[in-house]
């Protein structure tokens, strides 16, 4: 186990900047997701930090270490790799004990290695298996397994889920968070999926072309998210975004619909700024924002509805079971404690 | 170590440049010995005939510089003409004929029927035969008065033919050899081709309302014309390469009748080891298979629907 | 409702059996031909109309092949060509093959293409010469190196297509469980290819075995090779039938067989080859 450390890292692939200077510092054991969109350099990244790719400039340090020009079977990583990766014509047990053999370790120390892991992941009955003979959720669980063994410094996930159905994706998610809460070995993951890195992330770091838009707690990117980039890649729904101004001490927008504000901001009159609400925190009212609903959604644990309130749309969900159809008005509620002011010209948080 | 400052730029630049990529994996130790092979058999045979072929050289005489009176020779070459010519007839009809028997056969085993895979296996086997061996059987059956094939003609009341010992006939006659050997390359180059056709189309077509011709004539050959193309190519450089069948059966004749631009390059550097002569026929022969291979890859570009040839 | 249909594409199933059976006709006439004149004394070769299955059966004329024409030293030296050939060209062209697709340098084996185009006479110009410099004429060795010629490329060719589909991720992950590149290759790359390798095996070894060209510039009556001692049957001796069809039997025979067993490799190879090979 280790503490990372992410120094000024720059990736190009010839003229293109793919990184332009990262700095993460991980701590001993935390749990790191990278996120953001697709081409946003995440999975450069952690290639990076594997050793499976070159860094242009900057420095990697695992642990003491300067690891940036070492290559990949020096670095003590293991990985995850998005289709596994698993060695088609190994056993589950020689596909797991395999860096181990590497290493010229005891055959019976691998047996114990692997039989302690396998243990962790229910894969006993497995080890005699090929990969061919397994489902996709036993393949995670044997890449995961294949990592543990190795007892590496850090585990790096490159998109581990993506290839599986919406159920296992979500059980999965418990298992490597519980692997890792067992294990404590210090973590980086990459997803594209917000809701991943928000369950199981210690700290989350959002990438956006290149740049890291911001780094924090879940529930900090939740709660004060820095820009508007973060703002809307998380959380699910996503939050409105409602353009206007603050005018007598209320927020306006050009079609003449008022949002509620919270006390001691009139300092930031006078620019263009964008309005952040999310929809779980508009509630319904008896009286309050009027708006018809254009789209309404029902789970039956919540109703997601979009309201064209003043031409302004404004998507909320709502956890009580309203009758709402389409083309009702509805009345709504905004807890101004909860909303969130940005820059129109900067995209940053007020 | 933890404590070099890595936050200078020029550092990292300098250090980058005296260590390039030392993370890519070295595959050349892989490469070399291959390399060193293939310049060994390969290229360095290309560079030697070139410099063989400006000098004039018979085997066991001194060697003369000439420059390129071999090939004005080559030009003046009523004999070299006439194997061009021959060359030309025997490669066009070489990949003509198996093109057509082998689409032909491709569209039947594309289909399923008992023994389909038995059968397709019997079907492949002339082209992994040993081509002396099959030209060996071949000049027997071709045989005027004792072969077996004139005495099938007599069966259908045709008169017996004189086949490879014929001054016309003998070409077609080793075409037909030719064709009965290679018909299986075309059929499975084909039949990948038909593989690799989608299905939904035909059943997107039998909704339109369109008949088995049409599918054929509409979806079908559209679809496998990269894969005729392919087959074109690759037999129509074996076919004007070709040099088993027609040296074991006739080694040319009878005269020179069957002479093609290979028989008689073996035969100037290795009948009469007039090495300089014989190169530059060599050099000749490659540039006119290279231009060959250019234009049929130019038409085949067009030909492509798909770019699974592309990567 | 059901019925007729069923009876309807059984009949179309018995239709194609038989348009296939017409197609393969001129290929079971030819070897059954072939064997029935390596099986008959010479009066029942040239009778007319001809016998197909004879009387007496001429076991003899295999007998004859090996007594009178050294062909079991003509088959050694075949095994040895060949053998030796495709063994080496495994042995360069395999790893050639991995290294190539990794460096992504297809553009290389436009060599390859090249050395496929090129007629076999004009490598056997130069090495001819090489060889004679050399004094290697009179062993085996010329026919050895020169077989290279077509065996190295079927090698590589095929193996490049192997190793591209291959994933990269596979033998990333053995980077990172601590492989070298070279432990790479042996023990994740080249195992996965093993069903490439098999097929690039059995192509390299028939098309070595077959080849001729080579063999009637480069062989004396010590290396000759079976193609060659075959031909050599045909135009020295007064021709006797039986015994030649005999031994184009013998020299055919192991190819042969190895096209039926390895049926599927070998479709699968030149499929694979022909295709790329465009």
């Amino acid at each position: 186990m280790a503490t990372v450390n992410i120094q000024n890292i720059q990736k190009n692939y010839g003229a293109v900047k793919v990184i332009h200077g990262i700095d993460i510092d991980i701590a001993d054991g935390e749990f790191v997701a990278l996120v953001g969109p697709s081409g946003c350099g995440k999975s450069t990244l952690l290639r990076m930090i594997a050793g499976l790719e070159e860094v242009t400039g900057g420095a990697i340090r695992i642990g003491p270490r300067e690891v940036s020009h070492l290559p990949a079977r020096d670095r003590d990583i293991a990985m995850v790799f998005q289709n596994y990766a698993l060695y088609p014509h190994m056993t589950v047990a020689d596909n797991m004990g395999f860096a181990l053999k590497l290493k010229k370790a005891d055959p019976a120390e691998i047996r114990t290695k692997v039989q302690r892991a396998a243990g962790i992941l229910g894969l006993e009955k497995l080890l005699d298996r090929y990969p061919r003979q397994l489902s996709g959720g036993q393949r995670q669980r044997v890449a995961m397994g294949r990592a543990i063994v190795r007892d590496p410094q850090v585990f790096l996930f490159d998109e581990p889920l993506s290839n599986l159905d919406a159920k296992l994706r979500v059980q999965m998610r418990g298992e490597i968070k519980t692997m890792h809460q067992r294990i404590g070995t210090t973590t980086i993951y990459v997803t594209h999926d917000q809701v991943e890195a928000m369950t199981m992330a210690d700290k989350i770091v959002v990438l956006h072309d290149g740049h890291i838009e911001q780094i924090g707690a879940p529930l900090e990117l939740y709660d004060r998210p820095s820009n508007l980039f973060v703002a809307g890649f998380i959380g699910s729904p996503a939050m409105n975004f409602i353009d206007g101004r603050i005018e007598e001490g209320a927020f306006r927008t050009k079609k003449g619909l008022i949002l509620p504000l919270p006390q001691g901001v009139a300092a930031a009159g006078g620019r263009d700024l964008v309005y952040g609400v999310r929809p779980e925190h508009i509630r319904a009212a008896t009286h309050g924002i009027e708006g018809r609903a254009t789209l309404v959604e029902g789970t039956g644990s919540e109703i997601y509805a979009k309201l064209d309130a003043r031409g302004e749309e404004i998507a909320c969900l709502f956890r009580e079971r309203l009758d709402v159809r389409f083309g009702d008005t509805v009345s709504i509620d905004i807890d101004p404690a909860r909303i969130h002011l940005f820059d129109k010209q900067t995209g940053l948080r007020l | 170590m933890a404590s070099v400052s890595i936050d200078n730029p020029i550092d990292e630049t300098t250090e980058r440049r005296s260590k390039p990529a030392r993370l890519a994996p070295n595959y050349w130790p892989f490469v070399m010995p291959a390399l060193l092979v293939v310049s060994a058999v390969i290229v360095f045979p290309w560079l030697f005939t070139l410099w063989m072929s400006v000098n004039s050289w018979t085997l066991g005489q001194p060697r003369t510089f000439i420059g390129f009176a071999n090939y004005l020779r080559l030009a003046q070459d009523m004999r070299f003409w006439e194997s061009l010519w021959h060359t030309t007839t025997y490669t066009v009809l070489s990949v003509v004929l198996p093109l057509f028997f082998g689409t032909l056969a491709a569209l039947v085993f594309d289909a399923k029927f008992p023994l389909r895979g038995f059968l397709r296996g019997i079907f492949v086997m002339p082209m992994m035969a040993t081509p002396v061996a099959v030209a060996l059987v071949w000049t027997m059956m071709f045989h005027p008065q004792l072969g077996v094939l004139n005495y099938l003609l007599s069966l259908v009341g045709i008169g017996p033919q004189e086949w490879i010992y014929n001054q016309t006939a003998v070409i077609p006659s080793l075409v037909l050899v030719e064709t009965w050997q290679w018909t299986p390359l075309v059929m499975l180059i084909v039949l990948g081709g038909l593989a690799a056709v989608p299905r939904e189309p035909y059943e997107s077509a039998e909704i339109d309302g369109a008949t088995a011709w049409q599918k054929f004539r509409y979806l079908t050959v559209p679809m496998i014309a990269p894969f005729l193309m392919i087959a074109v190519i690759i037999r129509s450089i074996d076919a004007i390469k070709s040099f088993d069948i027609i040296y074991a059966m006739t080694q040319g004749g009878p005269g020179t009748a069957s002479e093609t631009i290979n028989i008689y390059l073996y035969n100037t550097a290795f009948a009469y080891y007039d090495i300089g002569y014989g190169s530059a026929m060599a050099v000749v022969f490659f540039l006119i298979i290279i231009a060959l291979s250019f234009v049929l890859l130019m038409v085949r570009a067009r030909a492509n629907w798909s770019d699974m040839e592309e990567r | 409702m059901t019925r007729p249909l069923i009876t309807h594409r059984t009949l179309d199933r018995i239709g194609l059996l038989f348009v296939a059976l017409v197609m393969i006709s001129p290929v079971i006439l030819f070897f059954l031909w072939m064997i029935s004149l390596s099986l008959k004394y010479e009066i029942d070769n040239g009778a007319y109309p001809p016998i197909i299955i004879p009387e007496n059966i001429a076991w003899s004329n295999y007998v004859k092949v090996f007594e009178e024409n050294n062909f079991l030293l003509y088959f050694w030296n075949s095994v040895l060509v060949t053998g030796t050939a495709t063994l080496l060209a495994l042995v360069i062209g395999v790893p050639a093959g991995f290294g190539i697709a990794r460096l992504k340098a297809e553009k290389s084996a436009v060599v390859i293409m090249i050395a496929r185009m090129t007629p076999g006479l004009s490598f056997l110009i130069p090495l001819f010469l090489l060889f004679q410099w050399t004094n290697l004429i009179g062993t085996l060795w010329p026919q050895i190196i020169i077989h290279l010629v077509v065996t190295v490329p079927i090698v590589v060719w095929i193996m490049i297509g192997y190793f591209e589909t291959t994933p990269k991720e596979l033998e990333e992950a053995a980077s990172i469980d601590g492989a070298t590149t070279w432990q790479v290759f042996r023990l994740v790359a080249l195992p996965i290819a093993k069903p490439g390798i098999v097929v690039s095996f059995i192509l390299a070894l028939i098309f070595s075995w077959n080849n001729f060209v080579f063999g009637i510039v480069l062989a004396n009556r010590e290396t000759r090779t079976l193609p060659v001692a075959v031909y050599n049957m045909l135009s020295f001796e007064q021709v006797s039938w039986g015994p030649l069809a005999a031994a184009a039997l013998i020299v055919t025979l192991p190819v042969l067989l190895l096209t039926m067993f390895a049926q599927k490799q070998i479709v699968a190879g030149l499929t694979a080859g022909a295709v790329k090979g465009g």
